[in-house]
């Protein structure tokens, strides 16, 4: 019997006002996965993210998760259900602490019961936020801020974690470093769904993935079949 | 034309005291600015009602102003979450202008009401230490803008602690820098508005008692209070404690002391100049982000 999805996006049409912007996107999630969603900028990717976490709501189509359909809820509610965005841009709370920043990511009523059991966990992903605690956010570099954003992500207690543009600005040293924490998230069993400009390196990290264009699914599987692909040679690992 | 300090001694200390009021009228101004990013223009109207509340209390049952408040700030902070859940939110969500307007109207609502209760004519809170000064060295103070300045000082400590040590404070706090961020925290902005306005309102109370005391006061008297109010907010800078506090410093200040070089026109002039001042130096406010 084929094991049901966690995350479900069926045949979504989305829209900012009367612009459509993406066209009849589906995608799955299984649990324990690291997917990737690539395309170029302007793609629609951070769209679709958001439509997922309940920034934005679809014009047509379903999202379900974890079996229950979450199409039309707020963000707010969807986080309380275990789905947990880490946003474009980063955007840490500039004016509070990098230790403020990560209580306030444990908001929701079941995940501040765990608030010390996870902060000790994402101190031990990122040891630098613990050195930096009591640093204001907007003082960090850029790079200390996606590590930053990441573990206030996790303190929602999640269970499929969404980044949107983590490489951006970044060093592909640095990338790599950071990829490396993912997968050990990814081992401690929590789903992660990324979203990238990045396609290179991140088809080389994620299981599965999915290409999107000017917001529509163009290709979608085995993220290393992927990589083989005339098509997303020619279009993304350009010469 | 120096005068010698000893003799401003005396402006100078009241102008920094009854500064304290403005921090305390600024304060629930500036939270609600703070997460919605709307000036609640009613807000000026409400200290108005604060002090109306305090002054049917006094005049009925006897009761001090002060202690009022034991009614008075649950009623308000009441009040507040009421009209901003079934009014102001509504408003809200159809556009930041429809609210603006219909805090517009609230203002309105206020002011006429109060008019239609209590007479145009000018009231104040009379007690047994509404005459009452102190003296230090040369300078008598009326005791009334020495309690401006520790109810300042208190109410922007107990705010400021809140707003840091409470989730709900902290969650007001992400909202006001990044809201749609915060929603991603799994903060619901309606709950949020709700609480910050019933604060705001309930902060309204307590500038109202101590406005009574130490002004007199008639229906209308909320617009000025809202002018300098959001003079305090530009001055100190947004989403600062300590920035509203020096900022209701300095106007109270500026104000005494235009007052006392160029009487009335200075008392009303002076504190804008300033304000302009600090704008063109530092837009963001004295302490603004």
């Amino acid at each position: 019997m084929p094991e049901e999805a966690l995350l479900h996006v069926n045949n979504i049409d989305v829209f900012y006002g009367n612009l459509q912007v993406l066209w009849d996107i589906s995608l799955e999630v299984r649990s324990g996965e690291m997917v990737a969603i690539a395309g170029a900028n302007g793609a629609g990717k951070s769209t679709l993210l958001k439509t997922i976490s309940g920034l934005m709501h679809p014009a047509r189509g379903n999202i379900h998760f974890n079996s229950r359909e979450i199409t039309h809820l707020n963000a707010h509610e969807i986080v309380n259900l275990g789905i947990s965005q880490v946003p474009e841009g980063r955007k840490p709370f500039p004016e509070m602490t990098v230790l403020q920043n990560l209580v306030i990511g444990s908001y929701s009523q079941k995940a501040r019961t765990l608030r010390n059991k996870n902060l000790a966990k994402v101190y031990e992903f990122f040891p630098l936020l613990k050195k930096r605690k009591n640093q204001l956010a907007k003082t960090l570099s850029g790079g200390e801020q996606q590590m930053l954003v990441i573990g206030r992500g996790l303190m929602s207690n999640p269970r499929i974690l969404i980044i949107d543009e983590m490489s951006l600005g970044l060093s592909p040293i640095f990338v790599r470093e950071l990829f490396g924490v993912l997968h050990d998230i990814k081992a401690q069993g929590i789903t992660i769904l990324l979203v990238e400009q990045n396609v290179w390196q991140t088809l080389h990290e994620a299981d599965r993935a999915y290409i999107i264009e000017t917001g529509r699914l163009v290709l979608s599987g085995n993220a290393r079949d992927l990589c083989e692909e005339e098509e997303v040679r020619n279009a993304y690992f350009g010469a | 034309m120096l005068e010698s300090l000893s003799a401003l001694a005396t402006p100078i200390t009241m102008g920094i005291l009854y500064g304290g009021l403005y921090v305390v009228i600024a304060l629930g101004l500036s939270l609600v600015f703070g997460v919605m990013k709307v000036i609640n223009v009613a807000h000026g109207d409400f200290v108005i009602l604060g002090s109306y509340f305090a002054y049917v209390v006094l005049t009925s049952k006897g009761v001090d102003p002060v202690l009022s408040l034991g009614l008075g700030i649950p009623l308000f902070f009441i009040m507040g979450i009421l009209i901003q859940k079934y009014l102001l939110y509504r408003a809200f969500k159809i556009s930041t202008d429809a609210a603006l307007i219909i805090a517009f109207g609230i203002s309105l609502i206020i002011q006429n009401a109060a008019q239609l209760a209590w007479t145009p004519m000018s009231k104040s809170l009379q007690t047994g230490y509404s005459f009452k000064s102190f003296q230090v060295g040369d300078v008598y103070i009326p005791l009334v803008y020495l309690l401006d300045f520790i109810v300042a000082v208190i109410v922007v400590v107990v705010v400021h602690q809140f707003l840091q040590r409470t989730y709900l404070g902290q969650a007001i706090t992400a909202a006001s820098q990044d809201q749609q961020t915060a929603e991603l925290m799994g903060i619901n902005p309606a709950t949020v508005y709700q609480y910050a306005f019933g604060i705001a309102i309930a902060l309204a109370a307590v500038a109202g008692v101590f406005l009574g005391l130490t002004f007199p006061f008639n229906p209308i008297s909320g617009v000025p209070f809202l002018i300098i109010a959001f003079g305090v907010i530009i001055l100190g800078g947004l989403g600062s404690m300590v920035g509203t506090f020096i900022g209701g410093m300095i106007f109270g200040l500026s104000q005494s002391l235009g007052g006392h070089f160029w009487g009335p026109t200075g008392q009303l002039l002076v504190p804008f100049l300033m304000v302009l001042v600090i704008l063109t130096i530092r837009p963001q406010g004295l302490f603004g982000r």
